[in-house]
Parts: C-alpha cells; sequence; structure tokens
C-alpha cells in the first residue's frame, strides 16, 4: 500500500524527471536517484506521511535500496506500533 | 631532499615496505605493491607514449586503483587530472579536449564511458583499465608503441612541474582547472602532515572523491607519513548510524571532510554509543560549519582536536584554526585563523590598504609557494587572479586573490564574511552560479535566467533557478532539469526552478539578486 505514495514522491520530488522509469524494484542507490539530501527529505516525509518516528539506526542501506525495500521497512514500523498500542 | 610528491611513496616503501599504506573496502595495498603497481602502471604510459608534462585523466572514483593511477602519471612525469564518474559526458568531454589530454586510466566499471569520451577526443590516444593486473590493460591505442618522444632528452621531473588539474566552476559557463605543481601541493603537504602530527600508526580518512582538493590530504599527507590510507565504502557517508560504526570499526584516528557530512553523523550518527577515543583530529573544510552542529559534534568527541582549515583550490589550504575545547557551546562563525607554515595571507581594503585591525573589512589574498600555478589554458583568468602583490611594490611577486571577503577578530584570526562574486558552496562544492545560468540560456525555450542561493544548513546552499521561459507547464520544468543534468554535475543542478514572466532589474539593468532573494526568502 505504501510502495504506490513512496513511488510517486521520489518520482515527482526527488527525480523529477518523466524519462526516468521507477519500479519497486529499481535500485535507488546504486543509481545514484537517492543522495544524503534525497534520503533525509525522503525520511522526513516519510515521517510525516506514515506517522511514524524514524530512528536513526533504522536510516541504513537494507531501509532504502529500493521503493519495496522502504515499503517493507514502513509496514513493518505500523506492525511494531499497532502491536505496541493493543498491549 | 624530497621535492617530488612521488618520492613521497619511494621512501615510504623503503622504509616500511609491509605497512598498509591503502585500504580499500575490498583490497589492501602495502607501499611496496604500491610503489611496485605505480611503476609498472607508468611503465605502461610510457609504452603508450606519455611523456613528461602530458595530462593523463583518471575517470573512477576513489580506490585503491585510483590512487596507483595517480601515482603512476606522477612517475611518468605526467600530471593527472581527476574525471569524477558522476559528471555527465558533455562536461567530461569539455575537460578532455581542454587538456589535450593524452590517455586516460580508469576501472572496469567506467571503462566504456572512457572508451565513448576517447572516441570524441583526437589527441586521446590510450585507455588504460587498472587492474587486475598492476600494469593495467591498454584496450585502445594508438597503435605506435612509441618510445620515440621519450627518448629524445626527455627532462626529470622538477617541482615546478604540474602533478594534477582539478576542475572547478567556472563563471563563464565552462569549467576551469586549476594547475597544481609539486611544490605547491608539497608545501601543504608537508605543512598538513606536521599540523596533525601524522604518525604511521594514523588510520586517515577522507570521504570527499579524488576531484576535490580534499583528497590530495588523504592521498598524499598520509603517506609522508607511512600511514594507512582508509577509503570509505561507496555511498556509506549517506548512512551517519552506519558510517559512525564504521569509523569506530576500523579505528579511524584522523577524519578530513565537509562539514555536511560531520552535520549528519553529529545529529544522527549515535557517536555517544560508539568507543570513538581513537578518532584523535576531526578537520573540516570547503564551507562554513554552523556553530549549533559543530558544538553537537565536539560535545560527543571531547578527546579529539578538531581544526577548520580554509582555501580555494588555487592555494589549496592557506590557513588554519584549532577550535578550541572545553568552552560549551560555540558561537558566532569559526574563524578561518592564521597562514599555514611557508603561506602568507592579508586583506586588502576597497582603498588598498592593509586591514590590520580587528572589525576592518577586506578581500583576503595568498602568497607562497603554496599557489596555483594558473588556471589551465585560460591566461586571462589567470591574470585576474594572480595579480602582482599589492603590498610588495618593489618587484613583481604573484598573490591570489581569493573573493573572500574577511575581518580580524580580538584574537587576529581571519574571520570569513563573505564572496565578492557569485561563487557560492553547495554540499562543500564551489559553484559559480553564471556557470549555471550560461547553460540555462543554452536552452532554446529559456529567454532570461538567474540562479539563486538559498541558504541550507545542511548544505550551506541550496539552488533556485528563475527562468523567463516560453512555456511554464511542468513538462517546461522537466525538460530544463534535464537540459542541465546532461551538462552540469548534480550539485550544480538547481533544486528549485521557478517560472517568472520577467526579472526584476536595477536601475543599470542588471538583474536584481537582492530583490529576488526576497522574495525567495518570504515566500519559502
Amino acid at each position: 500500500m505504501s510502495d504506490g505514495i513512496i513511488r510517486n514522491y521520489i518520482s515527482r520530488e526527488i527525480i523529477r524527471d518523466r524519462a526516468v522509469a521507477l519500479d519497486n524494484e529499481t535500485p535507488l542507490l546504486e543509481e545514484g536517484i537517492l543522495d544524503s539530501l534525497a534520503l533525509l527529505r525522503l525520511v522526513v516525509f516519510i515521517q510525516e506521511q506514515f506517522g511514524i518516528v524514524v530512528e536513526d539506526v533504522e536510516i541504513v542501506p537494507e531501509n532504502f535500496a529500493s521503493v519495496e525495500a522502504i515499503s517493507r521497512y514502513i509496514d513493518s514500523r505500523g506492525d511494531r506500533a499497532s502491536r505496541l498500542g493493543a498491549t | 631532499m624530497i621535492h617530488l610528491l612521488t618520492q613521497l611513496l619511494t621512501e615510504a616503501a623503503t622504509r616500511a615496505p609491509r605497512r598498509c599504506a591503502v585500504l580499500a573496502p575490498d583490497r589492501t595495498l602495502t607501499y611496496e605493491q604500491l610503489d611496485q603497481h605505480s611503476d609498472r602502471l607508468a611503465s605502461t604510459l610510457r609504452e603508450s607514449g606519455v611523456g613528461h608534462g602530458d595530462r593523463v585523466g583518471i575517470l573512477a572514483p576513489k580506490s585503491d586503483a585510483s590512487v596507483t593511477a595517480a601515482y603512476a602519471t606522477l612517475k611518468r612525469g605526467a600530471c593527472y587530472v581527476p574525471l569524477d564518474p558522476r559528471s555527465p559526458d558533455q562536461r567530461l568531454s569539455m575537460i578532455v579536449v581542454e587538456c589535450g589530454m593524452r590517455a586516460v586510466i580508469t576501472d572496469a566499471a567506467n571503462a566504456e564511458r572512457a572508451l565513448a569520451l576517447a572516441a570524441h577526443a583526437p589527441e586521446l590516444e590510450t585507455v588504460i583499465v587498472a587492474g587486475p593486473q598492476p600494469g593495467g590493460e591498454v584496450v585502445r591505442s594508438n597503435g605506435r608503441t612509441s618510445t620515440a618522444r621519450g627518448a629524445l632528452a626527455e627532462p626529470a621531473p622538477i617541482d615546478t612541474d604540474l602533478a594534477y588539474i582539478l576542475y572547478t566552476s567556472g563563471s563563464t559557463g565552462s569549467p576551469k582547472g586549476v594547475a597544481i605543481s609539486h611544490r605547491a601541493s608539497l608545501t601543504f603537504v608537508r605543512w598538513a602532515a606536521r599540523c596533525t602530527a601524522l604518525e604511521p600508526e594514523d588510520r586517515v580518512c577522507s570521504p570527499a572523491p579524488l576531484h576535490f582538493d580534499l583528497s590530495v590530504f588523504d592521498i598524499f599527507a598520509t603517506c609522508s607519513a607511512g600511514a594507512c590510507m582508509v577509503i570509505v565504502p561507496d555511498r556509506l557517508s549517506m548512512f551517519p548510524s552506519r558510517l559512525g560504526e564504521w569509523i569506530e570499526r576500523q579505528r579511524i584516528s584522523v577524519w578530513y571532510s565537509v562539514p555536511s557530512v560531520l552535520t549528519l553523523l553529529a545529529n544522527h550518527g549515535n557517536l555517544s554509543a560508539l568507543d570513538l577515543r581513537r578518532l584523535r583530529t576531526v578537520i573540516f573544510a570547503g564551507e562554513v560549519f554552523p556553530a549549533k552542529h559543530l558544538s553537537l559534534l565536539m560535545e560527543q568527541l571531547p578527546h579529539a582536536r578538531h581544526l577548520n582549515w580554509y582555501g580555494p583550490t588555487e592555494t589549496n589550504v592557506c590557513t588554519s584554526y584549532e577550535v578550541p575545547a572545553g568552552r560549551g557551546p560555540l558561537s558566532g562563525p569559526v574563524p578561518l585563523g592564521r597562514a599555514c607554515t611557508n603561506m602568507d595571507v592579508f586583506a586588502v581594503a576597497d582603498d588598498g590598504t592593509p586591514v590590520t585591525l580587528p572589525g576592518d573589512e577586506g578581500e583576503l589574498l595568498v602568497r607562497g609557494s603554496g599557489l596555483m600555478h594558473g588556471y589551465w589554458r585560460q591566461p586571462e583568468k589567470t591574470r585576474q587572479a594572480l595579480v602582482d602583490n599589492p603590498l610588495q611594490p618593489a618587484y613583481a611577486e604573484p598573490a591570489y586573490r581569493t573573493g573572500d571577503l574577511v575581518t580580524l577578530d580580538e584574537d587576529r584570526n581571519f574571520v570569513f564574511l563573505g564572496r565578492r562574486d557569485g561563487m557560492i558552496k553547495t554540499r562543500g562544492y564551489r559553484v559559480e552560479l553564471g556557470e549555471i545560468e550560461t547553460v540555462l540560456y543554452g536552452h532554446p525555450a529559456i529567454r532570461e535566467a538567474v540562479v539563486l542561493p538559498v541558504p541550507d544548513e545542511l548544505l550551506g546552499n541550496r539552488l533556485r533557478a528563475v527562468i523567463c521561459c516560453e512555456r511554464d507547464d511542468e513538462a517546461a520544468q522537466e525538460e530544463v532539469l534535464e537540459h542541465c543534468r546532461a551538462r552540469l554535475p548534480g550539485y550544480m543542478v538547481p533544486d528549485v526552478i521557478e517560472f517568472s514572466d520577467s526579472l526584476p532589474r536595477t536601475s543599470t539593468g542588471k538583474v536584481d539578486r537582492v530583490r529576488l532573494s526576497s522574495v525567495v526568502a518570504s515566500s519559502s
């Protein structure tokens, strides 16, 4: 669910170029799509959009390698948040 | 006595052949290996007809291979020119042609690109892929195994020969090459090694790429001490908590980078959870370090020295300031400090008088052996930058005009106030706004264009372009960005593009940047 929102954000705000195709598996780091500034902007966007706090130790390549990875990370945070909320 | 950069390596290899010279993520080179491999690669260059004074491009990220290539080029008596693999083809091609580059050394990942560049540059006869063989593999050659040039009495290298050319942004639309001699480089290297008291046990790291003059420190000053140069894995600097762990694990003792990387580390690196006692010296240069973030960094690294180094590429580092520890949060700008050994810096006010009292303002000038030779094949620009020292009328002596406005503080340290011209810093890189504007004007639909810096705590500045264009839809914006990306390195591509019907003008008809900036400031 989160993947569409993330893909859209990266396309419109970071890549800003329709000629560059972006799918869920596009390697964001190897392709140089995310640099340190873009990464920070993306983290801020994720926190605001999904209402989660991205911890410093979670800003790691595994969580930001692709739209798929970011989406998986957000979902895992959501699960954790709802579990914590339930107890 | 050492008078060439290459002698640093041969001495270190003789003194401590088995010590680690370069520690790359997947490879280690001892001093003996670095010396031998660069000898082999230098022979390949000679066999390819590269001679004394020729320019050799290095198209590769900072790696064991590119460090070997730099030493090989110098051993051949030639001068190396870093080509940033992240720059667009057009810009690289411009540099290759302007330099009259004879050969390019590259790595496997960039080999195809190097060949494509060579296809458009008649003088570029040789492309060598470094590794896996120490001598490299020649993938393009002129067919002649020419030693004809070399056989004719080729001069032995001397310290006024060029060692490297570093390309920086130029205001009139094309990059300019800052040509640095062995002597100028060694003036910095010797001072830097002493200033940081480098020892063979040190592990020195700088994430700055080869085309950035910060790399002179970790490549050559490290070697001068026989210490170990540690190369940061690609993209690790983006992930502050990982970078912090890596610095701890690699036992880095001396770090040199632009402030933005350290700002990220201070705010997101979880440094207090790490054991960073080995990190004894942290050096930053390239832009102003915001006091707030520097204080936060120093709180987390109470045992380390923190040095602010200043100097345009044309002078390498010319002043240094050690930030005093244990004085609580810093306020105000970090001073540029005072002149390095064997360099002289002084400020001259607009009326030609020297700045001698705290609070007086003037432009900073630099003289000394560390100055550049000049801008490559740009005599007019060189004359404007390297002027006759205005304070020494008795005889001609070059002084470099930095274009930086400074004042003196109560402790007689120079303090940076601003620029005289359209040069700004972003991500530690210097950028001439005029170069971006020239590229924008090159787009057929753009009638007028102006680029304004928007101050940003992390980046120094973001770039905001205001353009008057035939069209102003979203497609036009993408097209303009694409146009810029094809011609400029990423850090020079505007972060924001705005459309406007016309640009405000001053009474003299110039674009009113002040008014535009205030509009920018109030609207954001």
